[in-house]
Order: C-alpha cells, then structure tokens, then sequence
C-alpha cells in the first residue's frame, strides 16, 4: 500500500512541475512586495505557508502596509478567495474518504484544482490520494521556497535574469491551454469555454482579476444554457 | 508582526481553508449517502471546466503586457496546441510552448 502511495506522489509531483512556471515567478515577486511592504522574511514565509492564495496574499500585504483596518483585510482576503467553495465539490467524486482530507485541502488552489480536474478521472482510484498528495505539496512547498528566496534575494535575482521573470509564468497558460483543448468536443462546450475564456481575458487586461475567475465562469455557463434554450427550438 | 496581526494571518489562513474543505466534505459525504452520484448537480460538473476556462484566461495576460509579449503569446500557444494534438498529453506541450515563448521573447530583445 505504502509502495503505491509512494509511486503515486511521486506521479503528482512529477505531472504538478509544469505549475511551478508560474508559482516561482509569482511567490519571489510576493516575497520582495511583502518585504518592501516592512514584513520580514519569516513572516512573509509564514503568509504563505498559511494563507496560501496567491492574488489575496498580495492584497493582505498591500491593505496591511497601506493602513487598513485588520477586520477589512480579512473580510478582503477571504471575499477573493471564495471562488473556491466551487472546487472542493468538483473533486470530491474523484477522491477517496480520507481523514487526511481537512488538511489537505489547504493546497487547492486554481491551478492544483485544474490539474487535479483533469487528471483524476484518468488515474486508478488506489492511486488518486497519493496524486493529489504529491502535486499539492510540490506546488505548496515551491511556494515557500520562492517566497523565502524573493524575501531575501528577489532583488538581486530579478536584476540578474529579467527575462526569466517574464518567461517561466508562460508555463501556466500552456498547461490550461492543454487541459482546455480535450473539452471543445461540440459546438455547446466551444461557445461556452471560449464564453469563460474571452472575458476572464478582458476582466484581467481591465484590472478585474480578482473577480475574472468566477464572473467569466458564470459568462461561459450562461453561454451554455443559452445554448441549450436555442437547441431545443432548433437552433443549433 | 504584532500580535493583532498576527490574529489577521491565522483568521486569513482559516477562512480560507474553510472555503477549500467544507464544500469538499459536504459533498463527499453528500455523494456517499444512498442516492450516491446522483446527487451531485449538474450545474456543478459544468461550472468546473468552465473555471479552468477562466483560468487559462487569466493567465493568458503576459506579465508586461506589449506588442512583443503579446506576439510570443499567440505564438506560444499556437505551438502548445500543435504539440498536443500530435502527443495528447500535457508535459511536452508546455515545454515546447514556454520554449517557443522564451525563443521569441528573447529573439525581440536581441534585435
């Protein structure tokens, strides 16, 4: 049992590697704003080591060095992180009863989500705990690790490589891209991804991004079940 | 940190994890009573993809966004897609992707 938990993490933190792209740019930037914001390196670490939501950490720091009321910054923080009440219930026909789960969860984050969404129903059940265990804590601790490194050398490193900055973050894109593309499979999904993809693209450009993931969501299945209505009179 | 602050982190980290893990096992515990699977709503199961959708248009805003990095984008992507129609599978789609975005990106800061 131990041998296929061990194989099985080692699958997700292999298949989770592609994330770090765009969790090690992001966590060494959130490092160097929350140190320029007057935390030091161990209590940023320690913001994403319990917080572990990268849009909302930022804002914490931001509301924080800006003076708000502690009550706000909470209320903030966990406004933007409620779009994940929806992915929990997604997943939970996918894995096992554990009592591991209530702590486990703590690494379901957008893209842990999407990776685990599409790669679950495509793994033998004995194997899915593991998975999820492997992808999660690679993607948790790499977290970590930017942070503490953007805490105490994000300068010197993005001085060093600006480019990079610019390139790994790619990473994340592509790899949604390749978890979109098996779901075009008939005109109803197409116009609904490309209803959830479009406007999350211009809500982000227009600075909504904090609210670009559900509120494009909610455009796609709205394209969806328009869709539907207009079938049913023959439409499509 | 100051002790009030401190009190923000842990209240933060909490609520957060309520968000992820109460839905979670709800919905387990929904799905393992006598009507089983069909109890989980339809709406639910299309909301998901859709939310990797959102996702992917999210991410796909370049870090500083310009004419350059908008070209790398498209042309990323392009190739991402190319290579996993050909494989099916989702390691050297992104490799060749970042590749290719990394290859233009640079190419234009050379020129």
């Amino acid at each position: 049992m131990s041998q296929v938990l061990t194989h099985s993490a080692l699958k997700g933190a292999r298949e989770a590697i592609p994330l770090l792209g765009g969790y090690i740019p992001v966590s060494l930037s959130f490092g160097l704003v929350a140190t320029q914001a007057g935390f030091t390196t161990w209590e940023a670490a320690a913001i994403s080591l319990l917080i572990y939501a990268g849009a909302s950490q930022f804002l914490f720091v931001g509301m924080i060095a800006a003076g708000s009321p502690l009550w706000l910054v909470v209320a903030m923080t966990l406004l933007i992180n409620v779009r994940h009440v929806v992915y929990g219930p997604n997943l939970a026909a996918l894995l096992p009863q554990s009592r591991h789960w209530p702590w486990l969860m703590h690494g379901l984050t957008d893209q842990v989500f999407a990776l685990a969404l599409t790669r679950l129903p495509h793994l033998d059940k004995p194997e899915r705990f593991g998975w999820f265990l492997g992808a999660s804590l690679l993607a948790w601790g790499a977290w970590i690790i930017g942070t503490i490194v953007g805490a105490t050398a994000g300068e010197a490193f993005t001085a060093r490589w600006p480019l990079l900055g610019e390139i790994m973050p790619f990473a994340l894109p592509a790899l949604f891209l390749t978890m979109v593309a098996p779901r075009f499979t008939d005109k109803r999904w197409s116009l609904a991804l490309s209803g959830a993809i479009l406007p999350a693209l211009f809500f982000t450009l227009y600075g909504w991004a904090n609210v670009a993931i559900p509120l494009a969501a909610a455009c796609g299945a709205l394209c969806f079940y328009m869709v539907k209505f207009e079938s049913s009179k023959g439409a499509l | 940190m100051s002790t009030g602050l401190w009190l923000a982190v842990i209240a933060s980290a909490l609520g957060t994890l309520l968000i992820r893990v109460v839905p979670f096992l709800w919905m387990q515990r929904r799905l393992g009573s006598d009507s089983g699977i069909n109890n989980m709503p339809q709406w639910l199961g299309i909301l998901g993809p859709l939310m990797i959708a959102a996702v992917l248009g999210v991410s796909i805003v370049p870090v500083n966004p310009s004419t350059i990095s908008w070209t790398a984008t498209a042309i990323g992507l392009l190739v991402t897609l190319l290579v996993w129609l050909r494989v099916r599978s989702l390691g050297w789609p992104v490799a060749a992707g970042v590749g290719m975005f990394g290859l233009v990106q640079v190419g234009a800061s050379v020129l």
